[in-house]
């Protein structure tokens, strides 16, 4: 097959979205209320003050939108399609088409994100933006840098669920995973509390740890938190997790292939 | 005709943990564990030609499916060879997927959210059909199936006969050289059954494309497949014609004479009196050649016959009888 299938996988998860346009505003305004929740906690813990570590306020309500709806997407979504896919032999239909698996299940997440992006979080940003304020990015170098800095949380996040998702071809259930995931993800990754809130030996442990890429690196950098130098080696770190990441991806997928083609699941 | 499925010694032996019931069960199978043996296909053996329709039947858990998945290389044999278009499936799998079409009665291949076209469109890009060739095979398959007044809704409104025809359809789109359809009228109505049916018989007999169906019902087999592969623990029990089948069983056929009166004990060479109700009798034709001129040529006249029945041995009756006489007729051949 010709890799043109992958971009017809994302567009066609991307249509798929239009279907259930409930759950936009169910999730737009889900979204609202997380980040309005965050910002008013963030106001009451600076109690008035500029600013606490060398942090504004701005530079919070900024991080708050910055790193949750953006960076730190409903990955739920893969882990449940692959775990599912996984437990109830479904990945069988994949195997009969000549095609492979995660480069499918990759285009396809990136269509189900590229309509919540447009659908959910630039509404959600213009909200945030017109009623509380958001920042521009530090510099230039910080904007452009942001990108990258983007796509390697985005392939970081996807890897890291579905590894967990393959895990349940073992255990057979991707439920307490998820907790797990979730629970790890949301503290280790700085999804909800930058890491430079936190006491220097954990701040110092969670910034080499890969969550640390899906939110908190990048949200850093569009702040200016990280100088030049800084900015480019935590990029090649984050590059290095997200290798690590993939082989592991594809080392577990080719070991559920073959459990699955040799013992039948 | 070159043989493009040939199956020799095939055998695939699951291994399963014994599970010992209840938490504490549960607990110690972390740690140690026990397998049984369970051999889904034990030493099957046949070659399929190019264009046949064969029907591969078998009671649940007869192994039907596990062969159907090695065929279609998401199963690996445990032992024997086993070949499709010349190639071991497993190990080129994505070669055999582009020219085989898999349809599982049991699993939808569809996209559930999107019209059925949309699902067509996608397997487009999966199989790389060229835009002329898809276009042809969209309408001629949408005119064959009936498929016009449902393509453009979404799968998740449409009914089970109208999905499976559209799975069908979708698995034919990439012109497979062997269509395997795992149980493809499970679960279907009469009317959908039907269509099915003929359908399939259709590209079979008219496009020549290689069938290979598992199913357990018998009507299927009749109407689509001359061909039929009989199975049960995994064992191969007939591979053949199904009117040889009849034969190889001796199942005959029965003969009915009405009296007009009870014309007493009547004994024939050409006929076996089962059954004596006194003006109605009932025999069973010795041979498959028997006519009932030869029944009546020895019968004679002068007894005052006012009706006569002949009925062909049911297809459903000519399978149980082989089910239940399965150990002495095991291997049977025709």
């Amino acid at each position: 097959m010709k890799a043109v299938a992958y971009p017809a996988f994302a567009l066609t998860a991307f249509q798929s979205r239009l279907v259930y346009r409930n759950q936009v505003w169910a999730s737009a305004f889900g979204d609202l209320v997380s980040i309005f929740a965050r910002i008013a906690i963030w106001t009451a813990a600076f109690a008035g003050a500029s600013q606490v570590d060398g942090i504004t306020l701005p530079e919070m309500v900024t991080y708050a939108l910055l790193s949750a709806p953006l960076l730190y997407w409903e990955y739920a979504r893969v882990l449940y399609d692959v775990g599912d896919a996984v437990r109830t032999g479904d990945v069988a239909v994949f195997l009969l088409k000549p095609l492979h698996y995660p480069s499918y299940l990759l285009s396809t997440h990136f269509g189900h994100f590229a309509f919540e992006l447009i659908a959910v979080v630039v509404p959600v940003a213009l909200i945030v933006g017109f009623t509380v304020g958001l920042l521009p990015p530090a510099s230039f170098f910080h904007g452009l840098m942001f990108f990258p800095y983007w796509a390697v949380s985005w392939l970081i996040l996807f890897t890291l669920a579905c590894l967990c998702g393959l895990i349940a071809f073992w255990l057979l259930t991707a439920f307490s995973l998820e907790w797990f995931l979730m629970a790890i993800m949301s503290l280790f990754s700085g999804a909800i509390v930058p890491l430079w809130f936190l006491p220097t030996p954990l701040a110092t442990l969670f910034g080499y740890l890969p969550f640390a890429w899906i939110s908190y690196y990048p949200a850093a950098v569009y702040l200016g938190k990280l100088d030049r130098t800084a900015s480019w080696l935590h990029l090649g770190i984050g590059l290095i997790w997200l290798g690590l990441l993939t082989a592991a991806v594809l080392v577990l997928w080719a070991k559920a292939r073959h459990r699955l083609i040799v013992q039948g699941g | 005709m070159t043989k493009i499925v040939a199956a020799a010694d095939v055998r695939k032996i699951f291994r399963q943990p014994k599970r010992k019931p209840g938490l504490g069960g549960a607990l110690t199978g972390l740690f140690s564990r026990e397998f049984t043996e369970v051999r889904a296909v034990d030493g099957i053996s046949f070659a399929i030609k190019a264009g046949e329709a064969v029907g591969y039947l078998g009671p649940n858990g007869a192994g039907k499916s596990t062969m159907i998945k090695m065929m279609t290389g998401i199963l690996v044999p445990s032992s024997g060879d086993l070949t499709v278009l010349g190639r071991v499936p497993h190990s080129h799998r994505m070669i055999n997927a582009a020219e085989i079409g898999v349809v599982f009665g049991q699993r939808s291949q569809l996209w559930w959210d999107l019209p059925v076209r949309d699902s067509f469109e996608l397997n487009r890009h999966i199989y790389d059909i060229s835009a002329q060739r898809f276009a042809e095979n969209l309408a001629r398959l949408t005119a064959m199936l009936d498929m016009v007044g449902y393509i453009d809704r979404p799968v998740r409104q449409l009914s089970l006969g109208q999905r499976m025809r559209a799975e069908i359809a979708m698995a034919l789109l990439h012109d497979p050289k062997i269509l395997f359809l795992d149980e493809p009228t499970i679960g279907l109505d009469v009317v959908a059954k039907d269509v099915v049916r003929k359908f399939l018989a259709e590209i079979n007999r008219q496009r020549g494309t290689t069938i290979i169906l598992t199913t357990h019902d018998l009507v299927d087999i009749e109407e689509i497949c001359p061909r039929l592969i009989m199975v049960d623990d995994g064992k191969l029990l007939f591979d053949g014609e199904l009117r040889h089948l009849r034969a190889t069983l001796g199942n005959r056929r029965r003969l009915t004479l009405e009296f007009a009166t009870d014309p007493g004990p009547i004994a024939l060479k050409t006929a076996e009196l089962v059954a004596d109700e006194g003006a109605a009798k009932h025999f069973l034709l010795e041979k498959e050649h028997t006519s009932i001129l030869d029944v009546l040529t020895e019968l004679g006249s002068g007894h005052n016959l006012t009706d006569i029945k002949l009925e062909e041995p049911n297809i459903e009756e000519v399978i149980r009888t082989f089910y239940q006489n399965k150990p002495s007729l095991a291997g049977a051949r025709a």
